[in-house]
């Protein structure tokens, strides 16, 4: 633990210091991939399968290649002499349909022209012929003996750590993924329960809406590849670029500038090989830019069916946990592997449970592919956890927030067997929650609260580097993978930087994103940037400040051990120089620089997973109109126990705008399907949150107990305010009316026909 | 992006000119105002047209005045400037109501109420609330003008009477009497309202002498019926008995379907809350 | 679809300035500022005049760039993002009180917050928080919750009450 300064001593960090991307982002002058134009660029479009399942039979491009403007057609027959299957938990995703479309969507070729309406336009003029194929939309549907089989080969595996490449693709059924966490006896506990609750739980499927949809443009020749890409995680694009163009690590290169919003719905690689394949291809830079109606058929979450039981002992002891999840994962694994083993952890909770079971597959359907998003599988299991708790408390008479507390997690408590230890005090973050909420104050008429909770095994895996260079006029350029997506990388590592270095925060640049420049990060994403890049730059600060410490002894002829480090420099007796002094008297010119590095590996204070707990408490304060079943949240709170916020205003920022988020899925967002056909895929049709729904009081609380693996004990924040808000929505909705909705999201319709049905009762 | 096919634009200088561009392009062509909802539909490639003729080049059409029973809005001014018109405002405030809140300020700011009556979308909020105030439109074509009340000129979803080589002029509303008491209510989740209900009443003291109901959104057009109107005149107290028979007999009207907005028992049932709120509304 | 092409010969004025260009007639007004123009400050999300990504001004009215054609702006006052800052760099209050504010993250609805935002405040420079939130709903925020956004706009307006952070 990196914990020598306390709350208090800090200078730079745990400071509300303004976003470093500000000015660019309110003049219009920050650059986003979308804004990016090459000297020779061309432009592709995609057409998109019809039907859920069919063979193709035959693509006829004659036609739209000979438009005028148009460079060519790529189509799956095209592929021949790259490896056009990727994948980062298995390589079962071709760049473009082979022989057969697995759902309504789905690339099946695309155009490469001189502009984008130039290519929009030819699209119609491809002539591809189907047989149909029976398609499978649902669990049920996927689990049936006779289910048609949506992958019927064993894949080889991807990138994700720890994976083996065991999906069951091939082997004769659809499950995607199972997963299972066992230990105590579950069924002896569940006999000798003094009272259980039990039920089953839908979270629907989602969209992550970034308002930036996917972009990406490729330069292919015979230097190698470059791609130009939102994606959240260069290094993991370059990963299975290499592998489809058969190149060494080092000609392939990611460049990701300003990315318009992810949530997770940027992990992993998307189009990027499908620009790179037109731009190979036809010889030319390729900017492919989906729309956002396209965004929305190219991921989204995955759902979850959830069957959960819960058991109390007769003090009130929680003392059993189980659980059957089947989730959809469309017609492609992604990430949602990972996602099935996170929301199999997560249904355990921030409690300390004794007999757990839970069981969790999920299915390969004609459906566009899920994987991650914001929270990772933990808003999908939080739902049914989080109102059992609810529920068990109501069976047996006690209070919800006592109950809680009651069976919270204590800091240190190797609650979840084998893995890293409790870090946090989830009973502090309640009380702050319920004093917030006035929690002994009954709520005025109509309206109801709820407080709930979550906490997550950080999905984060620590495999980070980084380098600082500390230039001779002692300003310093950051060296980072970690992708500027908005939740403020580009702010919070110059403020550890300046902090370690003694110096201003001005002075402390950063170049991110560029997998030929800056070193390797494996992601941006699980909340994972803080902790481990944080940590990363922290440990290369103080590698550079060694190695000036060593440059001051050899100018200044004295023993290092006779050199005191101090802000911003060094003292030698009666001496101090400042680093730029160091650095040019050095080198005996104003000019040249010092290099600090660092590599994070599953070491150390990170040799346990999770590398962090991220453990969050939210509560809220609804009304319900009775008569049309809608919901307004009329207060929030979040309590999120981050360890240390390096920048406090980014730290509530993500607790708030991950709340939101999760108002969202637990009011309104679902995106339905009628048959293989998604029905709202446009925002006409899908309701995101607005300036309306918005809470009239907020209350963002931060929670510094500095007991956390990562700088000065920060730990990672910004997802974990989403998980349990459709909870608290749906026990809200339970304490005002009596009605328990175990059906995400509560939409008024929704509601509305609970409370029809409790009063026909 | 999404490319717009493309298309040329004519400026006709007179609504005679007007008609003869349309009725010379045929099916190619189509009038053209604000563009809010012809060119997403176009963009989407719901639609294509070769020519778009801008009725905004026609003058005079963008104009709102007081005559002596009407208040006139010509088919080229936009919500916005009903919303923010002192004409509208005196002689018709819940028009002004209404266009507050429709769609969003951008939207607002160069959507027409004309465009929104020709385009016949059925999630209206100016479609049920000008039925409801027995408003009539002006059509205009090589042979002529005619008018239409809003019942004539909205056939069905995006359907209207207005013939390819016809184009609206202008909006007349009655103006509002010292009797007159409406409101128009919306219960909107998405985008689009669910159902927006407009309710016209006359009164006389306690009395409804008469009243006007249209439910709009639920179904193709914005319904109504004679029937309806009957169950909501008399005293207020038993019309407020009533009320949940109007609105047990609107619904049955309007007839909705299930669709994304939601189902039609529950649109059903939102009629009786929203005709209940509308009613308080009006006379408040 | 016509094989015609009609050019637009398109005057206007943007951001204080005059400019000429040829366009397209389906043109969008979006397009011709970022593809013709270079003014990548307009930003295009949902194509569908719900988002309010593409904002500006088209005198001093918000308008959604991506679906409205350039051909209307012919004659008119436009402003982008860009035009608002002073040319010493100077940020426009609106500018400067997003930063101040937090009031976005990953930045790509801002440039079209913050002119809605100014067309707000142009006419209402004392909204309440109702009437903030009236006007602003028509544009979507992803990272912020949108708490930010109308602090920063209260700010402005001189209506905010508490501090956030000191």
């Amino acid at each position: 633990m990196q914990q020598e300064k306390k709350k208090g001593d800090f200078r730079v960090v745990n400071h509300a210091i303004p976003r470093r991307d500000g000015r660019a982002k309110v003049t219009g002058r920050a650059t986003y991939v979308s804004d990016v134009k090459l000297v020779g660029m061309a432009w592709a479009k995609v057409l998109r399968s019809p039907y859920p399942h069919a063979k193709i039979i035959s693509i006829d491009t004659s036609k739209a290649a000979a438009r005028p403007g148009v460079y060519g057609v790529l189509t799956g027959n095209d592929l021949e002499g790259i490896n056009p299957y990727y994948g980062h938990a298995v390589k079962d995703h071709p760049l473009l349909a082979i022989g057969k479309v697995r759902y309504v969507g789905e690339p099946v070729a695309a155009v490469v022209a001189v502009d984008e309406r130039t290519a929009f336009e030819a699209l119609e003029f491809i002539e591809v012929k189907y047989e149909e194929l029976k398609p499978v939309l649902t669990h049920d549907e996927a689990m049936a003996k006779d289910a048609p089989l949506l992958h019927d080969r064993v894949f080889e595996a991807g990138a994700l750590r720890g994976f083996e490449g065991d999906t069951t693709a091939g082997k004769g059924s659809n499950i995607c993924q199972a997963h299972h966490i066992q230990w105590g006896n579950v069924e002896e506990a569940f006999k000798n329960a003094a009272a259980v609750v039990e039920g089953e739980y839908y979270f629907p499927m989602t969209y992550a809406y970034a308002m930036e949809a996917y972009v990406a443009i490729a330069d292919v020749n015979d230097n190698g590849v470059t791609v130009y890409s939102s994606a959240q995680h260069p290094f993991m694009v370059r990963h299975d670029l290499k592998a489809i163009f058969n190149l060494p690590v080092s000609q392939v290169r990611l460049v990701v500038p300003f990315v318009g919003g992810g949530y997770g719905s940027k992990s992993y690689t998307k189009i990027e090989p499908l620009a790179a394949a037109c731009s190979w291809k036809f010889k030319r830079p390729v900017k492919l830019q989906l729309t956002i109606e396209e965004a929305m058929l190219t991921t989204r979450s995955d759902d979850a069916l959830t069957w959960m039981r819960t058991a109390v002992d007769a003090n009130g002891k929680i003392i059993a946990r189980q659980a059957k999840i089947l989730m959809n994962t469309g017609a492609y694994a992604e990430n949602s592997p990972l996602v099935v083993e996170k929301s199999t952890n997560r249904c355990v909770g921030p409690y300390s449970i004794p007999n757990v079971q839970i069981d969790n597959y999920s299915f390969y359907t004609n459906t566009v592919p899920a994987s991650s998003y914001r929270g990772f599988g933990c808003a999908q299991v939080t739902l049914p956890g989080e109102s059992q708790i609810d529920e068990l408390a109501a069976k047996i008479g006690k209070d919800s927030y006592e109950f809680r507390v009651m069976n919270a997690a204590k800091n240190g408590e190797e609650f979840f067997p084998k893995m890293r230890p409790f870090e946090g005090s989830l009973k502090q973050d309640l009380d702050i929650a319920a004093k917030a909420l006035r929690w002994n104050e009954p709520a005025p008429k109509g309206r109801a609260k709820s407080i709930a909770c979550s906490t997550s095994d950080a999905g984060a895996y620590p495999l980070t580097s980084t380098a600082i260079r500390v230039h001779a006029d002692g300003s310093v350029t950051i060296l980072t993978g970690s992708t500027e997506l908005g939740q403020g990388s580009h702010t919070v590592l110059p403020q550890i930087a300046a902090e370690e270095l003694g110096i201003p925060f001005d002075k402390v640049h950063v170049m991110s994103s560029d997998t030929a420049i800056t070193p390797y990060d494996r992601s941006t994403g699980a909340s994972r940037t803080t902790t481990l890049m944080g940590s990363a730059m922290i440990d290369a600060c103080r590698e550079a400040i060694q190695q000036m410490v060593a440059m001051a002894a050899d100018v200044l002829k004295v023993k290092t051990e006779q050199i005191q480090v101090i802000p911003g420099g060094i003292r030698a007796g009666e001496i101090q120089l400042n680093w730029s002094q160091i650095i040019s008297k050095y080198y005996a010119l104003p000019d040249g620089e010092v290099i600090g590095r660092a590599y994070i590996r599953k070491a150390g204070r990170f040799a346990q997973i999770p590398v962090f707990w991220e453990t969050v408490s939210t509560g809220v304060e609804v009304a319900i109109d009775e008569e049309t079943g809608k919901i307004d949240v009329e207060k929030l709170v979040t309590v999120g126990d981050v360890g240390l916020a390096i920048n406090p205003a980014l730290a509530e920022g993500q607790d708030i705008g991950a709340a939101t988020m999760g108002l969202g899925t637990g009011l309104y967002e679902e995106l339905v399907y009628e048959g293989s056909q998604l029905m709202n895929g446009s925002i006409l049709e899908y309701r995101l949150p607005r300036f309306k729904d918005t809470a009239k009081e907020i209350e963002l609380n931060l929670v510094e107990n500095q007991d956390g693996a990562g700088p000065y004990g920060a730990k990672g924040g910004g997802e974990g305010s989403l998980n349990s808000m459709a909870a608290n929505i749906a026990n809200a909705v339970a304490r005002a009316t009596g009605v328990r909705i175990r059906h995400a999201p509560l939409t008024p319709e929704r509601v509305w026909r609970a409370l029809k049905e409790q009063k026909a009762k | 992006m999404m490319p717009l096919r493309r298309f040329t634009i004519d400026q006709p200088k007179s609504v005679k000119e007007a008609a003869e561009m349309l009725a010379h392009h045929g099916e190619n062509g189509r009038l053209y105002a604000g563009g809010t909802e012809l060119l997403l539909a176009m963009k989407h490639d719901l639609l294509r047209y070769e020519h778009l003729v801008d009725v905004k080049t026609v003058p005079d059409l963008n104009t709102i005045s007081v005559g002596n029973n009407n208040l006139h809005i010509g088919a080229t001014v936009t919500h916005r400037a009903v919303e923010r018109s002192a004409e509208a405002r005196e002689h018709c405030p819940v028009l002004v109501d209404m266009e507050h809140n429709v769609a969003n300020v951008r939207v607002r700011a160069t959507g027409t109420l004309g465009g929104n009556l020709c385009f016949a979308e059925p999630h209206s909020d100016p479609a049920a609330l000008l039925l409801a105030l027995g408003a009539h439109v002006h059509v205009a074509g090589k042979n002529g003008e005619r008018k239409l009340n809003i019942d004539e000129l909205i056939q069905g979803a995006y359907e209207t009477a207005i013939a390819p080589d016809e184009l609206m002029t202008g909006v007349d509303i009655p103006l509002a009497a010292k009797s007159r008491r409406a409101a128009y209510m919306k219960f909107q989740i998405k985008e689009r309202p669910t159902l927006g209900l407009a309710l016209v009443l006359d009164v006389d003291g306690g009395n409804i002498k008469s009243a006007r109901a249209v439910v709009g959104s639920i179904s193709p057009k914005p319904a109504r019926s004679d029937q309806v109107d009957k169950i909501l005149a008399g005293s207020r107290a038993d019309v407020e008995k009533r009320l949940a028979d109007a609105a047990q007999e609107l619904a049955k009207v309007a007839d909705p379907v299930d669709d994304l907005e939601g189902s039609a028992e529950y649109k059903r049932h939102l009629v009786g809350v929203f005709l209940k709120r509308a009613f308080i509304k009006a006379l408040s | 679809m016509t094989d015609v092409k009609q050019i637009v010969n398109l005057k206007f004025t943007l951001n204080g300035k005059a400019v000429e260009v040829d366009c397209e007639a389906e043109e969008t007004l979006a397009e011709v500022l970022r593809d013709r123009l270079n003014l990548t400050g307009t930003k295009i999300s949902c194509e569908v005049q719900v988002c309010g990504a593409c904002t500006v001004l088209v005198d001093g009215l918000p308008v959604s760039s991506c679906t409205l054609l350039a051909y209307e702006a012919r004659g008119k006052n436009v402003t982008s993002i860009e035009g608002l800052a002073k040319p010493d760099g100077t940020l426009h209050p609106i500018q400067q009180a997003f930063i101040d504010e937090f009031a976005f993250q990953c930045g790509f609805c801002t440039p079209g917050m913050i002119l809605a935002a100014k067309a707000l405040l142009d006419e209402n420079p004392k909204p309440s928080r109702d009437e903030i939130v009236h006007f602003m709903d028509g544009n979507i925020c992803r990272c912020t919750g949108y708490v930010p956004i109308v602090r920063a706009i209260q700010k402005v307006a001189g209506t905010l009450e508490s501090k956030h952070h000191k």
